[in-house]
């Protein structure tokens, strides 16, 4: 069937790149302009002017005949990427330069200078992992490029990761590569998503993550370059550059190094976070996730605040606003130590934190009746139907949903309690975090770290 | 003096001769890995034949729900209509949770609608 595809200017690009990475490099295009386009769409009339202008540009795509290389274009040819390279200076001072200004220049580093990733220092990194450099661990969106250990480790090494970081940085990236982890919206969606990588477990401690005052800032060498290794492999192994196929409009909030941080398992009144999702306490585990700029809740050194208090203003937060798909969406609820201590004193278990935040963040049918999307044009309702209709709401819980789509119901924003994630970290006093990702698609994923060779954890 | 001279000039290219050698002996090489991931091209295909004309046909014009693009393809709808009042407009929104990487899902229900097709407007 033949067609034409509209964008803008501004996305010129990435339409090219995308379409050249599924295969159909000569898709016919018409850009409009983006300094227009964007200040007009709100009306028809507006947009009078630029549709008129681009018509017959659009009449002869659709007519004009194909050439040779439109209809039957050349097999895209592999780009070897395995060849190591050579870079000379006059000292070794200025060859460390001359590779930095390589890779800045040339869009492999995220802009910041790098560890030169010779074959001595990769062989260091893989010596922490029992697993093969050879090993594929997974496809890396959006261009899908072939993630092997020796990838990741070579990323590692730039980012200034110690060796011991390494089955983390692993175990992060199974998680990514995931089939049920929608990393394409992640790493190009004009929405800005930060990933979140959440690390558990004895392994945490050992390698001295920060899970305190600070967790989420510069300082701890862990979090630091355990996120970095993860935004470097994900750059570079998925070719993603910003403006030119990751379209996030404001940038990521934390594009160095991601919300990367642990649990602090020692001041939670629960279980590990990863025990309750099934792994042993001996277990080590990465949880991948994603998240928009978290919603702070608190009132940290300067200004009351009750446990309860915050559990409300989440509530009123979460069922306040347009939540699109409610299919594929989870919640990581980040309490401090002294809020988790208080709910726990109030009598909360995880289990009962998770019901709790399902009943209370659940929307009347009434005024979901009364909300358009935030997305496209189908009303709230018509979302979740679709949903319930495609699949993408579990067979298991369709039900509940249609018994709530009804005058009286109430409409839960997750599929299950589960999809409430309750993690311990933070100072005291202490910011509760919440963070959250509007996406269509899944994207939480949590491994077992694995094969470690240099740690008493993580084998 | 003759003979000095030429001596004081092998002398002088001996040594300058020593000087790059050790010039060239000091540049230090660094051999570093390459980060990127190689990509397994995909199979490359070819787009779908033209029409010859927009005369008659069936168009589906498939919103793909950002802000704006509702507004956008009816203008063209609009115009479509006046040019060649004989087609048949048939406006589609795509499912808003289905991206575009789900195209296996909603293109067969565009390709039942039409003989064409406009998409817009990403982003």
């Amino acid at each position: 069937m033949p067609g034409v595809y509209f964008t803008t200017t501004e996305f010129l690009d990435d339409a090219k790149s995308a379409a050249k990475d599924r295969g159909m490099p000569g898709i016919r295009m018409i850009a409009l302009p983006a300094d227009t386009y964007y200040r007009s769409r709100s009306t028809q009339a507006e947009l009078q002017p630029i549709a008129a202008a681009v018509f017959d540009q659009m009449v002869d795509d659709l007519v004009r005949p194909l050439t040779a290389d439109e209809a039957k274009p050349s097999q895209i040819q592999k780009q070897h990427e395995n060849t190591n390279i050579k870079v000379t200076g006059s000292d070794y001072q200025d060859a460390y330069q001359n590779v930095n200004d390589l890779f800045l220049d040339s869009r492999w580093a995220d802009g910041l200078p790098i560890v030169p990733p010779t074959p001595v220092l990769v062989k260091a990194m893989l010596a922490a992992t029992t697993r093969s450099p050879d090993e594929v661990v997974g496809q890396v969106a959006p261009k899908n490029g072939t993630a092997t250990v020796e990838k990741i480790a070579v990323n590692s090494v730039m980012a200034g990761a110690k060796p011991e970081y390494f089955p983390v940085i692993l175990a992060a990236m199974d998680g990514f590569v995931d089939k049920h982890f929608d990393l394409t919206h992640v790493q190009a969606s004009t929405g800005s998503f930060t990933p979140v990588v959440i690390v558990n477990g004895p392994l945490a401690k050992e390698l001295n993550f920060n899970s305190g005052i600070g967790m989420l800032g510069h300082g701890w060498r862990a979090n630091s370059t355990v996120g970095r290794a993860l935004r470097l492999s994900l750059l570079n192994i998925g070719q993603t550059w910003p403006a030119v196929n990751d379209m996030a409009l404001t940038g990521r909030f934390e594009a160095y190094t991601f919300f990367t941080f642990a649990e602090d398992e020692a001041k939670s009144p629960w279980e590990p976070y990863h025990v309750a999702l099934g792994y042993k306490p001996e277990d080590s585990t990465v949880t991948v996730a994603t998240s928009g700029n978290p919603l702070v809740l608190g009132g940290g050194a300067v200004a009351p605040w009750t446990a309860q208090g915050i559990l409300d203003t989440v509530a009123a937060r979460t069922s306040n606003v347009v939540f699109g798909w409610v299919h594929s969406q989870t919640y990581i609820l980040v309490l401090h130590p002294d809020c988790a201590y208080e709910l726990g004193k109030l009598g909360y278990t995880r289990k009962s934190l998770q019901a709790w935040l399902y009943e209370h963040t659940s929307i009347p049918y009434e005024k979901l009746l009364a909300a358009t999307s935030g997305f496209g044009h189908a009303s709230e309702i018509d979302e979740i139907n679709q949903s319930i209709a495609d699949g993408r709401i579990r067979p298991d819980r369709a039900q509940i949903f249609k018994n709530a789509l009804k005058p009286g119901g109430k409409v839960p924003i997750v599929q299950s309690p589960d999809d409430f994630h309750i993690v311990v970290a933070g100072g005291s006093p202490g910011y509760s975090l919440l963070f959250s990702y509007p996406g269509p698609n899944w994207a939480n994923e949590t491994k077992k770290i694995t094969g470690a060779t240099l740690t008493k954890a993580g084998h | 003096m003759k003979k000095q001279s030429n001596w004081l000039r092998a002398a002088a290219l001996v040594c300058a001769s020593l000087f790059l050698a050790g010039a060239a002996a000091a540049q230090v090489t660094l051999e570093v890995m390459n980060p990127r991931g190689e990509i397994p091209p995909p199979p490359t295909m070819g787009i779908n034949a033209r029409v010859s004309s927009l005369a008659g046909k069936k168009i589906v014009l498939v919103d793909n729900g950002k802000f704006g693009a509702d507004n956008f393809l009816n203008v063209l709808a609009q115009i479509l209509k006046q040019k060649y009042p004989d087609a048949t407009i048939v406006m589609y929104p795509k499912p808003s949770a289905q991206t575009i990487t789900d195209m296996p899902k909603w293109y067969p229900t565009v390709k039942q609608q039409g003989d064409l097709f406009i998409f817009g407007v990403g982003d």
